[in-house]
Order: C-alpha cells, then structure tokens, then sequence
C-alpha cells in the first residue's frame, strides 16, 4: 500500500544492483536532498548552524569510521585523532597559503597517511586488541598535540583556522557554511551508497566477516584492510579540517580528544554498523540529544514553575539520555538504522500481510 | 480546515503578543552556559549558585536602570558544540554577556562572540592573551590569568626571601597538557631573571598518580612547590608530601582549590596549606553576609548552604558582582537599554572595584581587559583562609610581553 511492492525480489542483474532496493527509499532519498538544499530558507539559522551543520558534518565523519567499523570490521577507537590530523594539517596549509581545496585534500592525505598506520596494527590483531592498540594511537596524538605549540598553535593550543574559500568564493555567511558541510556529507552518502554494490564493498564484507576465509576466495585482506582505513581516514581527515573551517573556527585538542572517538563509535554503533542511513540517525542521538533533552527538561520545569536546582536540571537530561541509549539497543541491537529497516518492512506488503496471521 | 487555520491564527498572535511583551520588559541578561555535569562541576555549582543569588539581591534593590536583571544558566557538558549551541540560542534571545566558564567552550566560543561583537566574560579560564583588549575587543577575562598568577606566586616567595631569590628551589608540578603548561615560560623567563632554580614535575591527567613526582621532589628539596592541578589531584598531593615528609606549608596551589578539597586532605593535614587567588576566601566577606541575611535566613537562597561556604562561591559572588557593576556603570553612562556596546564602555570605566572588600581592586581598561591581574596568597589555617601578603601584581612587564608574544599571533 505505501511502497507499492509484493516484496523485494531480485529477478535480474540490474536490479539487484540497484542502489535503492525499493523505490520509496529512493523517493525519499530525493525528497531529503531537495529538503537539504532548501534547508537555509525554511529552518531558522539557529537551527541549521547549530544543528544541521555540526550533524552533516559529523555524519560524513561517521560514515568513515562506519566503513572501517561496519564494513571491514575492524574496531576502531582513535578516530578522532585522525580526524585532527587532517584538521591541522589542512589549517596549517591554508595559514601557509594554499588555497582550500588543496589544503582540504592535503588534510585527507595527511590524515590517510597516519591511519594507514593504524591499519598495521590491525593486521597483527584483532578484535578487542585492535581496539586497545588504536585507543593507545589516539593518547599518543593527544600527547603529541598538547606537548607541540608548533603543531597546537602556542602556550593555549589553539589555532585559528583562515576564512575558508572554496571555488574562488569566501565563504562566511551561515548558508554558505551549512552548504559546504551539506555538500560533502552528501558527496560521503553518495560513495557510500555505492560501495554496497562495488567490489571493493563485498571484499570489504568478506573481510569483516572472515578474514582467512575471504583470502581463501582470493580477497587479499592485507591490501584491503590497508584500503578500508586509508579510505576511511581520508574521509576523517577532510570531515575534521570541515568542522574547524565551518563550525569552530579554530582548532583546540579538546575537540579532537578521547571522549569524542569513543562519541563516534557510539554514532556508528547505535546508528548501525554498516548502515547509511543508520549513521544519520546515530549522530542526529549522540550528538543532538542531549542538547535538546536539556533545551526540554528546562523549559518544561520553567513551564511546571519548579524551583530545581541547576544542578539538578543538567543531569536529568544525562539520565534521559544514557536511559534512552539502553532502551534503543535493547529494542534493537542492530540499531536504529535496522529499526528504520523493520518499520519499513513491516509496511512494505501491509495490509496484506496481515491476511496470513 | 477553517477552525483550524482560525487557531493557528490566534496561537501565532499569541505568540507574537507574549515575543512582544518580552521585548518591552527587556532585561539585562548573562547567559551562563556552564559545564554542570562533567569536567567543571568541581567549582560551577557554587559559582552559578552565586550568580543566581546575587541576581536575586540586585532585583531585590530595584535591578539595574529601573529594570529587573536575569542570569540564564544552561549546562554545556563542556561539549564545544554544545556550548557554541548554548551561545547561539541565548544571542537570539537577546544576550549579549556570556560566560562559559570552560576553556575548551570558551575557545569554541571566542571567534563567534568576536564576529557578533557580543561581550565574553572568561574570568580564570580560556585563553589569557585575551586581557590584550587591543587585539581581542570583545573578551573580558577580568581576574589574573594564569602567568600572572604564576608571576604573584614568585613575587610572593620572593617577599618570602627578603627580596632575594639566588638559590632558592621552586619545584612546578603542574598537569601535563595545556592548563598545566601555561605557566611554564613566564616561570623559565623568571628564574632567568632572578636566579632561582625551577624544577618542573609533570604530572598524568587526571592526576591519581603522583608517587614518581613527590618521590623525586624529595631527593630534590625545592624551597616552595606551585601546583597547578585540579580538584581532587590536591588531595593524592597531600597524601604524596606526607608520604615524603614534605611540610604542608611548602604547598602553593593554582586558585581551584577548595574547601572541598581542604575537607578531603584532613582538616589538621591541610593547616598551611596556600593557595593564590584574587578573591577574600572565608565566611567573613560582607557580601557572603548579607547573601545570608537577605536570601539564606529566610529560606531564599538558590541552592544549598553548604556550597555558599566555599571559595569558589566567593569565587562566583566577585565574578557577577563584576558583571552586574559593569551594567550598572553601563546604565549610567548611556542609560537604558543596556547595549553590548554601552556594557564594554562600562566594563571599562571600572576602577578599582572591589565589590566591598570581596576581591583584589580591578581597573578595567582598553588596554587591560584583564583589570590588573592582582592576587594575594592565601592559607589555610585550620578555620579559614588568612592572608599572607597583600594585593600584589608582579612582574607586569614580563607578564605583558608574554601576552603581546602570543595575542600577535591571533588571527594570523
């Protein structure tokens, strides 16, 4: 009734290599772009520069490390640093003089370069271990950035990021921000929605699911788990020198630090490992949430005209939050990527799916 | 469909009526987006409660140009996107004083309120270059920034040795990432200047493990010992000097040590302790009493009384005493409304304000948006906080040449 589908049927090639499985998908796909690209014009600029920008961009970064954690399967805990690695980089190239496409592109290098390195350690182990060997790269990246002013930029490690100016355009208005961060997250959408249907995505998933076996099919997983992070990296990188150039304006360790590795893994875990759609939404809990929990309980016992105490009322919204975590991987533990997934295919033949029970 | 549209219509008057009343009453207000739930919660309980008390004693006397005053508290989570949320929301409603009270928020922050040339008040954190009102018109971090309270300590030791300091040991121990970091070039550039020997002993965040440190401290012996930690990182300090049978009094500690802190070492333990800070600690302050005469005794305070009976409540009292002086000032000198710009011209006619005896006098200028950068050492007697020198600010030049060195390079 509302997708107008017996079900999802592969009778040919070129539909099973279709991007979009159901049409309606599709359909909404498009309607949020053109929702997206409207989005300075109906959403109040609070909302699209608090909001939107920081969740777009943050969405691109989480659909990296998704790639490295969801397709190739290998646990990552130092994301963050590598995202400031592309972050300084691509700053100090802009203070040099560069022009910003190019230092964008040698943020990206840079940082694929540095978590390629990471990919060593993942060869030699895995799981658990692999975790604990990239968590020790991310202190080793904060030790580096607060013990080196001339990386941190002096005594208050921070450093000031030069106007950006993409195309011969400065950009400073907070539409021309929202569209850069639009852009790219969509860019990130696009090849990560076609990596489903390459090769490299099902080398990717061979990997993740059995690495030895995968090389039995003739999957060199060495060269493809060096692939996966580099890949993955590059999109860091370019993600992390994006939110200093539209959303911080300058670059400070504590944006870049432990809590916020393990932030993005919470993203791409509650979201969905390997789900695109699932990285939007788990920003959107992580990132968003607790702020508008807090925006909620407050007004809500301003309305109630409670006496709470400050205190009080700052960690009620912590509560709701760490509470409405537990209740979403209770419910699904796959996510809420997945949770999209089972409405939609609960509605997918409705109502005649219900003449069977 | 008409009743609904009928509806719709007369929710957005009323809308429209209750922006607009709004707009009338027009407030003075301080938008306090303070981390009240991670990193900071050691000091911004009491500092926020302070705001809110001494915002309920102005509107009590009539608020400030005839109309009642506001301080919005907001929790951050020292999250900088969260506290850039927090600055957005509030300068669209009409908040043009902020104060963040989190160096990684306040950073975060410093670029928008320098593009909306809206006031950020960063007394005791952010970065210090900012007193350079030169080149950071906007930011107001009225208090000592850490180099100049570093500066104090030695110009106390100093007065210690009688005004010679060849030979003495000054051992820093200080958390190894940028807060700790701070003070080491003004200490370097001191110990060259006057012949003292610096031993700097880093510590590990979150400062649990201290033992290799205060062992090395031993073999050393310096004279006097500056800390700058945090929190809890004072108290496995004091157990490491007992440890080391390194007298108490050797202790000279950044301002963020409080009476929580004092409670957690021991009472008798923490008997000469010291700490730098530009604020009266005690109960004895006259603005303390009469937040307990007017709010506490008839049950009207805004929070605990216990968090009023710590320093960094004091703290709190100096810090928004200076804000509303500022409005106040403002008020006077281009009437109402207040105005982000009317509020710097009135931030910067403060001269040698004191809020009644509460804190070092300040005298906010163009130039000096840091009002002085006076401290005094304090210490711990047993009871409260005696004085051990007065208002001092040592070393302004070399303190100064440290702040150009580095606002120079903002923007660049």
């Amino acid at each position: 009734m509302f997708y107008r589908l017996s079900g999802v049927y592969r009778v040919n090639y070129v539909s099973d290599g279709r991007m979009f499985k159901v049409p309606a998908d599709r359909n909404l796909a498009v309607v949020f772009l053109f929702l997206g690209l409207a989005a300075p014009f109906i959403v109040p600029s609070l909302y699209l520069n608090s909001y939107m920008l920081p969740w777009l961009i943050w969405t691109a970064a989480a659909l990296g490390l998704n790639l490295v954690t969801g397709w190739a399967g290998q646990l990552h805990l130092g994301y963050a640093a590598v995202m400031a690695v592309g972050a300084y980089s691509a700053i100090h190239a802009a203070r040099f003089g560069l022009p910003w496409e190019i230092a964008l592109v040698i943020g990206g290098l840079a940082s694929s370069v540095i978590g390629s390195l990471f990919a060593f350690a993942a060869l030699r182990v895995k799981g658990l271990y692999l975790a604990l060997t990239t968590l020790a790269m991310q202190f080793v990246m904060d030790w580096v950035l607060t013990h080196s002013p001339a990386i941190s930029g002096g005594s208050h490690a921070s450093l000031q990021a030069p106007t950006l100016e993409l195309l011969g355009q400065e950009i400073v208005s907070d539409t021309g921000y929202y569209y850069v961060a639009f852009g790219w997250c969509v860019l990130v959408t696009i090849f990560m929605l076609n990596l489903k249907r390459t090769g490299l995505g099902r080398a990717l998933v061979a990997v993740r699911e059995k690495d030895y076996a995968a090389a039995i099919l003739g999957v060199n997983s060495f060269y493809y788990k060096i692939l996966a992070f580099a890949t993955s990296s590059f999109i860091a990188g370019v993600s992390g020198a994006l939110l200093v150039a539209t959303f911080f304006f300058l670059a400070a360790p504590e944006q870049f630090s432990v809590n916020v590795s393990i932030q993005v893994l919470a993203m791409v875990i509650i979201g969905g490992l390997a789900s695109v759609i699932g990285s939007y939404f788990g920003v959107a809990l992580i990132l968003l949430v607790p702020g508008l929990v807090n925006g909620v309980v407050t007004s809500a016992s301003q309305a109630l005209g409670m006496q709470v105490n400050v205190e009080t009322l700052a960690h009620i919204p912590n509560a709701v939050y760490g509470a409405l975590i537990v209740v979403i991987l209770l419910i699904e533990p796959l996510g809420l990527g997945k949770l999209y997934g089972n409405i939609r295919d609960y509605l997918m033949v409705w109502p005649f799916d219900q003449l069977r029970k | 469909m008409m009743r609904v549209t009928k509806t719709i219509a007369a929710l957005s008057m009323v809308g429209g009526l209750m922006a607009g009343t709004q707009a009338l009453a027009d407030p003075f207000k301080i938008g306090v987006c303070y981390d009240l739930s991670k990193a900071y919660t050691f000091a911004t309980p009491q500092i926020a409660q302070a705001a809110q008390d001494l915002a309920k004693i102005v509107n009590m006397e009539g608020g400030i140009g005839g109309e009642p005053v506001e301080v919005i508290v907001r929790d951050h989570g020292n999250e900088p996107q969260r506290g850039i949320e927090c600055y957005s929301k509030l300068s669209r409603e009409g908040v043009f004083v902020f104060d963040t009270l989190s160096t990684p928020v306040s950073l975060a922050v410093l670029p928008r309120a320098m593009e909306d040339e809206n006031i950020l008040m960063q007394s005791l954190v952010g970065r210090a270059d900012a007193v350079d009102g030169t080149v950071f018109d906007w930011v107001y971090p009225v208090g000592p920034t850490y180099w100049g309270q570093a500066a104090n300590d030695i110009g106390y030791i100093k007065q210690v040795h009688d005004g010679d300091l060849s030979g003495v040991k000054v051992g820093f121990i200080y958390f190894d990432y940028p807060f700790g970091q701070e003070p080491i070039e003004i200490l370097e550039t001191l110990a060259e200047k006057e012949g003292f020997e610096l031993m700097l002993y880093p510590i590990p965040l979150p400062g649990s493990d201290q033992a290799g440190a205060w062992s090395k401290m031993r073999r050393d012996q310096p004279d006097h010992v500056i800390s700058w930690m945090l929190g809890g990182a004072h108290v496995v300090a004091a157990k490491e000097m007992a440890r080391n049978r390194i007298p108490m009094e050797k202790y000279i500690a950044v301002n963020w040590l409080n009476e929580v802190d004092i409670a957690n070492i021991g009472n008798e333990a923490a008997i000469g302790l010291k700490r730098g800070t530009n604020v009266v600690g005690g109960l004895d302050v006259p603005l303390r009493q009469k937040m307990m005469t007017e709010l506490y005794d008839k049950g009207e305070g805004s929070g605990p009384i216990v968090k009023t009976e710590d320093v960094f409540y004091n703290t709190g009292l100096a810090m928004y005493s200076i804000m509303f002086e500022a409005a106040r000032k403002a008020a006077e000198i281009d009437g109402m409304p207040i105005t982000a710009q009317s509020y710097k011209k009135g931030l910067e006619s403060l001269e040698g304000y004191d809020a009644d005896g509460l804190m070092a006098p300040i005298t906010v200028t163009a130039d000096d948006h840091g009002g002085g950068g006076k401290t005094r050492i304090e210490m711990w007697d047993g009871e409260t906080w005696v004085p051990q020198t007065d208002w001092i600010a040592d070393y302004k030049d070399i303190v100064w040449d440290v702040v150009k060195e580095s606002s120079s390079k903002y923007g660049n």
